[in-house]
């Protein structure tokens, strides 16, 4: 049962990332001319779903070993990740804004907001998960 | 915190990735802890003195003790 679910997971990890990486194409195809800025926001999905696919083949191979996909050590580091990346999304949520109008004078609109927390987020995750599942103790 | 666990395994001819199959974990959580680098759960202790014939006691060494 805990494999099959482990087999799922992992499924489903790798349809969302096809899909992330298909409408990052298909955004830039139809975009037309990119600015610096917008290659920027390009690059960080792509390094996002670069470490979520390393991760998936890391699943991949403990399971084709037949080791569990993650374990305890695993779980609290998905954890630990997970609370890293929450508090990034609040401080995010809060700076992103105050900081464009500070510096830059302009207000930012709700949707780059979001995508800048959720980027934010994103990040702070994947580099959060990679750091501590390289180390031993998570605590 | 040492453990004792490299020498029990080496005893047992058990190689890493076998004894993280026995206890249903990752290879690499055996290495942390064969280096003393991660304290496991009472679960992922008992699991591991059980499948080396030892007890949790004889397989976890604290340094103050």
């Amino acid at each position: 049962m805990k494999k099959m679910k482990a087999k799922l997971e992992t499924i489903i990890g790798i349809v969302i990332a096809c899909a992330v990486l298909i409408t990052m194409l298909l955004y830039i195809t139809k975009a037309g001319e990119l600015q610096i800025e917008e290659y920027i926001l390009i690059i960080i999905p792509v390094l996002l779903v670069a470490s979520a696919i390393y991760i998936l083949w890391d699943r991949i191979k403990n399971i084709k070993a037949g080791l569990p996909a993650k374990d305890e050590r695993l779980i609290k580091v998905n954890y630990k990740a997970g609370y890293y990346g929450f508090i990034a999304a609040i401080w995010s949520a809060v700076f992103v804004p105050l900081t464009t109008e500070i510096l830059f004078g302009y207000e930012l609109i709700g949707g780059h907001v979001t995508a800048a927390v959720v980027i934010i987020s994103g990040l702070v995750f994947m580099i959060s998960y990679l750091c501590l599942s390289g180390r031993g103790n998570i605590e | 915190m040492r453990t004792r666990i490299k020498e029990l395994r080496a005893r047992y001819d058990l190689t890493q990735e076998e004894l993280a199959k026995k206890v249903g974990v990752r290879r690499e959580t055996i290495l942390f802890l064969e280096k003393g680098k991660y304290n496991p759960s009472l679960k992922l202790a008992h699991d591991i003195a059980k499948n080396l014939h030892t007890t949790i006691e004889d397989l976890f060494i604290f340094e103050d003790e």
